[in-house]
């Protein structure tokens, strides 16, 4: 029962142990057959048929259930009576099937125990292989799980990379194509350079586009800034170009940078020329001219201007025959032919407005130019080649726009004057040296000269090759001017030639110093054609010389005579005298000249010399001789100044000269001049002498009657001498004295009314004569000195 | 013409007619020669202001008329002339023989110690010489004169001549000799000179004796 329970419990025991039931079940059979063998071993071996027979004999009740309780069964097989033998044989028969089986399961065991046993090492083999290729396969799902994920991260990162590639590429052509931009601006200085405006605005107009297509980019910013700044160059550039056409114009250049600018979309587009005569400093410059660089620099500067009036004029033709070509090839257009029109009048307009403007421009430059250098040191022929440029110049503005050069003209004016008047003041400063040099001795010539054939010698003088340097087309001009004016010179001769056959028929009687007034006229005359805008001014400075002359001859030679007194000068000639004294000579001031002292050669108190008569004559005569020069040059004169100042010439010439022409007559008697004929001499001399005669017996208070035939007898005497001397018949004045003589004899009665006839002796004769008359009553006297002197009076008012 | 100076000296041009005195004088004034020339009537006139040893002094030239006739005209125009160019025509032996004459006129109408330059003229013409430099030399050298051959068609030493006698002058101022304050010496002072000289001496240098007017 022990061995039953402890096989039950084992049993249960067996299925207690769960954990490792091979293990144990294995000890427990082990430790079972090892008990069954015992019992084998304590009884008696059983042969192999009867432990058949033994196990056959086995209840099959036993093989049944796996959880058959044998006990169970064992003991519910037992009868309601126990009988013990049976129990103990049951028990017996148990205990030998048991050890049968017993037997069997350790023959069993040990039959099967090494296959167990190797089963049990494959068992375990195979334990072991499926724990390694458990951890194989761990380790690949470690393994595949790591290469998963590395996978995905890369091949997401080849796509990023090479979307980024396909961008960079296409950054790369960008860059490319802004690199070629910028290289672009190299080339479009260098086409500049070349000039071809069409094909820089054109490269420049198109990198603008292609770069607005790459705004986005920051350096292309930059670069369109810089595009635009470009184009602004090349604009200011075609500026440039269309000044230069100003200078120079050269149509095909023109056309070029028009279509340039038709490309700017700027066809209005005009030439401002006159913006591009420079401006600021020029007025400095101008004042910095030397006088050596002076005319140089004006023939550069009208040069210069006549370059860009020319080019003017030839934009403005190219206009006309473009104006006419693109009219044709644009009818069709009609839109486009409106605006293209409008454009074109707009450019005609502006064109034609702009003629006037640029000439007033050029006028100004050379006006300010001209003006600002004093010329009045300049050499006349250059001066005058001064005035021809300047007057070329005009000509051209009056072609060029009809202007009429007021600035121009009037700058003109303003220099001759100053020139002039400094070349007057010199020449007058030399006539003073010459009217103080003067010996007043007679000069020789030619007994048909005149003023004329010594203008004819300045003229030969004066312009030999002075203009060599003058440009072709301003001599030319100036060869003409000059042509012209001996051409009238030549017909003035031809005139005096005739006239002066007829007044004069000896040599004219004039002094060196003639002959420079005459000279310097010459020369004034020859420069009013120059200088037509001051003809006026010119001809009263010729006045001024005359003037000059007359006074200094009357200061030399008039002023002592004993009978200068405001009676025998004449009113008129005394105001003329004191005119020149106030205009002219007076105090010494800038445009004054003092008056001449004469030459201390002269010796006008000597006897023996004829108190200068010589020099008288001479001096007169050639008065007279400058006079006539001048009367001659009236018509001439005329001519050559404005209607409106014909005033003053007339004035001159009734002023000093028509009328000092007669008073030289009243000269004559002041100063003996006769006509360089011995006889006229002598009329004078007797003239004179005969009222020294009368001067002389006035002189005397008293009278006797036997005194006053002396004085006959004297006079007689007197010409007796002088009809032996000289051939002049009748005596001149001779009645003068011998009336005065004989007066002495008259009646009373006779003698007042003789008094009263005879006003051609002064006051002081009248008086003298009737104080001088014995026969004379007191009260008759007194009646007659009373009649004198209000003779007097009257003759005075 | 307002050029300023310090010196005004009295030239004259003399010799016989036809040696090229105004040529000489058109040569040294314009720096041209005067082509077609004529004869001078009576005397002409011309000034320039040239620098003589760092002054300023402006020449008054009289070129008188050489022919005989116009003798008694140009007479008078020497007196007070503080220098001469005594002009002949090297291709003339007639112009050479006058000399003595013009230096005789000279001298004693304009003044004795007048500063003279003889002036061979016409140089450039050596083929038809008829008067050698050394004979002119000496001539100068026996009468006390300066000599100078010019050409005044070529302009060689025109200007010379000119500037030869006024700084002979000059030195002669400087040295005393000559006294600008004399009347008749041809010398005048300039606009500033004369100024301060007329505030030293309160008589003016110009005044001259008062004439028979």
């Amino acid at each position: 029962m022990a061995l039953k329970q402890k096989l039950k419990s084992l049993m249960g025991g067996k299925q207690d142990s769960l954990q490792s039931p091979l293990e144990e079940t294995t000890s427990d059979f082990l430790t079972v057959g090892a008990a069954v063998m015992k019992n084998k071993i304590e009884k008696k071996p059983v042969n192999p048929h009867e432990e058949q027979e033994i196990i056959d004999g086995i209840e099959d009740k036993y093989y049944n259930n796996e959880s058959f309780d044998t006990s169970l069964y064992e003991l519910q097989k037992l009868p309601e009576v126990l009988d013990l033998e049976k129990i103990a044989e049951d028990a017996a028969k148990l205990k030998t099937q048991l050890q049968a089986v017993s037997k069997r399961v350790s023959e069993l065991i040990l039959q099967n125990h090494p296959a167990y046993a190797a089963e049990l090492q494959r068992v375990m083999d195979l334990q072991r292989t499926l724990r390694s290729a458990g951890a194989v396969c761990q380790n690949g799902r470690r393994q595949l799980a790591h290469a998963r994920e590395s996978f995905t991260i890369a091949s997401l990162g080849l796509l990023a990379n090479y979307r980024k590639r396909q961008q960079l590429i296409g950054l790369l052509k960008s860059l490319r194509t802004i690199k070629t931009l910028q290289r672009t601006d190299l080339r479009l200085r260098e086409i500049m350079e070349e000039e071809d405006y069409c094909g820089a605005i054109q490269l420049c107009l198109e990198c603008q586009k292609a770069a607005s297509t790459f705004r986005h980019y920051k350096c292309i910013s930059e670069l369109s800034s810089k595009l635009q700044d470009t184009l602004e160059m090349i604009e200011e550039q075609l500026d440039v170009a269309l000044s230069k056409t100003c200078a120079g114009f050269d149509e095909a250049y023109y056309q070029k940078v028009q279509r340039a600018y038709r490309q700017l979309g700027k066809t209005q587009y005009m030439v401002f020329f006159g913006a591009n005569l420079q401006k600021r400093q020029y007025a400095d410059l101008c004042k910095n001219i030397t006088i050596e660089a002076f005319t140089p620099c004006l023939v550069d500067l009208c040069k210069a201007l006549w370059e860009i009036m020319k080019s003017y004029y030839k934009t403005i033709k190219w206009h006309e025959a473009h104006d006419q070509e693109s009219a044709n090839s644009e009818s069709e257009d009609a839109s486009d032919n409106i605006e293209a029109s409008f454009n074109r009048r707009y450019v005609n307009q502006k064109l034609e407005y702009g003629r006037g403007r640029i000439w007033q421009d050029v006028q100004q430059k050379v006006k300010m130019f001209v003006l600002a250098t004093d010329l009045s040191g300049f050499k006349l022929d250059d001066f005058i080649h001064v005035l021809d440029i300047i007057n070329r110049m005009i000509e051209i503005g009056e072609e060029f726009c009809g202007s009429k050069s007021e600035a121009l003209q009037d700058s003109l004016k303003q220099q001759s004057l100053n020139y002039f008047k400094t070349h007057h003041q010199s020449r007058l400063d030399e006539l003073r040296m010459f009217l103080e040099h003067e010996a007043w001795e007679l000069c020789p010539v030619k007994s048909n000269f005149n003023i004329l054939q010594l203008m004819d010698h300045e003229d030969g003088y004066g312009d030999s090759d002075s203009d060599s340097d003058v440009p072709d087309e301003l001599k030319k001009d100036y060869i003409d001017e000059l042509t012209g004016e001996a051409h009238s010179y030549k017909l003035g001769r031809k005139r005096s030639t005739a006239r002066s056959s007829r007044s004069h028929r000896q040599n004219p009687l004039i002094t060196n110093t003639t002959l420079n007034v005459l000279r310097v006229m010459g020369k004034y005359l020859q420069m009013i054609s120059f200088l037509k805008p001051i003809a006026f001014d010119v001809i009263s400075c010729m006045s001024q010389l005359f003037d000059y002359y007359l006074f200094t001859i009357y200061s030399f030679f008039g002023s002592d005579s004993p009978s200068s007194n405001d009676r025998t000068v004449n009113t008129r000639l005394y105001t003329t005298l004191q005119r020149i004294l106030d205009n002219l000579i007076a105090t010494p001031a800038a445009d004054k000249v003092p008056a001449a002292t004469m030459s201390p050669l002269i010796n006008l108190n000597s006897s023996s010399t004829l108190y200068g008569l010589a020099e008288r004559v001479v001096a007169t005569e050639s008065l007279m001789f400058l006079a006539k020069q001048l009367e001659y040059l009236h018509p001439y004169l005329e001519e050559l100044i404005p209607s409106n100042k014909k005033a003053f010439l007339n004035q001159f010439y009734s002023q000093s000269f028509m009328e000092f022409h007669k008073k030289l007559l009243e000269l004559d008697k002041r100063v003996p001049l006769p006509k360089a004929v011995t006889n006229l001499i002598w009329e004078q001399c007797i003239r004179h002498a005969n009222r020294m005669f009368v001067e002389g017996y006035a002189s005397s208070k008293k009278c006797s009657n036997e005194g006053r035939a002396l004085m006959q007898l004297d006079f007689q005497q007197f010409l007796t001498k002088v009809d032996q001397i000289a051939e002049i018949r009748p005596i001149p004045e001779r009645e003068y004295v011998e009336a005065y003589i004989k007066a002495y004899y008259l009646p009373e009665h006779e003698l007042e009314s003789w008094v009263h006839d005879h006003k051609e002796y002064s006051n002081k004769q009248l008086l003298a004569l009737v104080s001088s008359v014995g026969h004379l009553g007191r009260k008759s006297r007194q009646k007659l000195i009373s009649m004198v002197e209000e003779m007097d009076k009257g003759r005075r008012s | 013409m307002s050029e300023s100076y310090e010196f005004l000296f009295k030239f004259l041009v003399i010799g016989s007619a036809g040696s090229g005195k105004s040529c000489i004088l058109h040569q040294f004034i314009e720096n041209k020669f005067k082509q077609d020339s004529n004869h001078t009537i009576g005397v002409e006139f011309g000034s320039k202001v040239v620098n003589v040893g760092g002054k300023a002094v402006k020449l008054q030239i009289w070129d008188t008329a050489g022919q005989e006739r116009f003798r008694s005209v140009t007479r008078s125009y020497y007196r007070g002339a503080a220098g001469a160019l005594l002009v002949y025509d090297i291709t003339s032996r007639e112009t050479y023989n006058a000399l003595t004459n013009w230096l005789t006129d000279a001298r004693t109408l304009a003044s004795p110690n007048i500063v003279i330059v003889l002036v061979g003229n016409k140089k450039d013409l050596e083929a038809e010489r008829e008067v050698t430099f050394m004979e002119a030399s000496r001539f100068a050298q026996e009468n006390e004169l300066m000599f100078l051959e010019t050409s005044a068609l070529t302009g060689e030493n025109v200007e010379e001549t000119f500037l030869k006698c006024a700084r002979c002058i000059l030195t002669k101022i400087e040295a005393g000799e000559l006294d600008p304050e004399r009347m008749g010496s041809g010398i005048q002072y300039g606009d500033a000179l004369r100024r301060m000289h007329r505030q030293e001496k309160l008589q003016p240098q110009t005044t001259r004796p008062d004439c028979a007017c």
